[in-house]
């Protein structure tokens, strides 16, 4: 398994190695660390980062395993080094400033952290175009091995990713901050994170980045199930998908929760 | 000799091994021997002095954290303990550049190890091993064992 994950994308993969092993020390900073920052423990932006960032790389080396094999030359990993470069900087900053107990996004006051927060702008639509690029190839390689309709599935995922999350997180990083409303006692669910009380343009967010976990698995799963439907069920599961993650950022900015009844 | 002169001797030792860490790959060997052996030996007969000098007359111990707390309030034990820092980090930094090396990896991915491991001693060694793992690199290989 990870023999295979290594010789499609040695990049991606020792990258996922190493976000999942330098959590280890800040998964023990949150043990033995009080501090809070906007009611939340210090290490838990960190951690939620790492998480994050660690299943996009373990899941775009996964998907190399169906670009075209001229993709793998000098050219492809210049740009796969690059995206890493990318990913490592934005992780060193939400570290760094937690352990500070100061925030990463959205710190405009201070003048240095206000420039560095424009860089990482920068540097996370660079780190999400590596699911556009490696989704658009995926779409023209007729070598795939894949049944149509899952290819298809597998190349809008990631088409998506890029597209959706573009958006959902370009007009969140345009607000103050990701709250949208009053009164914020601090209700949230677990692990995401989400208020349970206001709006959150972070729901808009996850949805649009989890778009290459989501459309793949339903195509793979409808090609199994339904397979005379299937590509017909890729299409309208996008578009659905699509319209998911506009209703939550409408509700959001309506200041409405996500499943208030959750958690 | 006072603490403090001592210490202001250190300082630039140390950092001078650093500087040439960071430049490694313009003469491997040569830079190996100093910042790898010559320097910290160095920094470890200044260490060794003070000890022998000033240990057994010292307050504190080492089975308690307030023990080892009260050691290091004498001055000459603390510039011992600083001593043991730089000399130590700057020989495992050395080892880093140098396993680096032996496994084919370009410096430039070790530059961002070589600061940690100066300030932050073990946080570099434990970033350092996670990039090793991270090029399958595992434990360092017998070294040229000529």
């Amino acid at each position: 398994m990870i023999a295979r994950l290594r010789s499609d994308a040695p990049i991606f993969t020792g990258l996922t190695l190493f976000i999942a092993l330098t959590a280890i020390p800040l998964l023990t900073a949150a043990l033995i660390d009080p501090r809070a920052f906007l009611n939340a423990p210090v290490w838990q932006k960190p951690l939620q980062f790492h998480l994050a960032l660690g299943i996009y790389t373990l899941t775009l080396a996964f998907f190399a395993r169906y670009l075209p094999c001229r993709m793998t030359p000098r050219r492809w990993r210049i740009y796969a080094a690059v995206v890493a470069a990318c990913i490592l900087a934005e992780l060193v900053w939400v570290g760094g400033a937690a352990s500070f107990a100061t925030a990463s996004h959205f710190n405009v006051d201070d003048a240095v952290m206000g420039t560095i927060y424009g860089f990482m702008g920068v540097f996370a639509v660079i780190l999400t175009s590596a699911s556009a690029v490696m989704g658009v190839a995926i779409w023209r390689n007729p070598k795939t091995g894949l049944d149509p309709a899952v290819q298809l599935s597998v190349a809008l995922g990631l088409i998506l990713t890029f597209a959706l999350t573009l958006i959902a997180a370009g007009t969140l990083s345009s607000m103050p901050g990701h709250h949208i409303g009053t009164p914020l006692t601090g209700a949230a669910l677990p692990i995401l994170g989400w208020s349970r009380e206001v709006g959150d343009l972070r729901v808009g967010h996850f949805f649009a980045t989890h778009a290459l976990h989501v459309i793949p698995l339903v195509g793979w799963l409808a090609f199994h199930v339904v397979p005379g439907l299937a590509r017909s069920l890729v299409w309208v599961t996008s578009g659905a998908f699509c319209a998911l993650v506009c209703f939550t950022m409408w509700q959001a900015f309506q200041g409405q929760p996500f499943l208030p009844w959750l958690g | 000799m006072t603490p403090e002169t001592l210490f202001n001797l250190a300082n630039p030792l140390a950092l001078a091994g650093w500087a040439f860490l960071l430049a490694a790959p313009l003469a491997p060997k040569v830079i190996d021997l100093i910042a790898g052996t010559v320097i910290p030996l160095l920094l470890a007969v200044g260490y060794s002095a003070l000890m022998l000098a000033h240990w057994s007359g010292a307050t504190g111990g080492y089975g308690s954290l307030p023990d080892v707390m009260a050691l290091f309030t004498n001055p000459q034990i603390a510039l011992a303990g600083w001593l043991h820092y730089l000399a130590f980090d700057l020989f495992i930094g050395a080892w880093a550049v140098r396993t680096a090396r032996s496994h084919g990896i370009n410096h430039l991915l070790v530059l961002p190890h070589l600061p940690l491991i100066f300030l932050f001693g073990p946080a570099g060694f434990f970033t350092f091993h996670a990039m090793l793992t991270a090029f399958r690199a595992g434990p360092p290989r017998a070294e040229a064992t000529a």
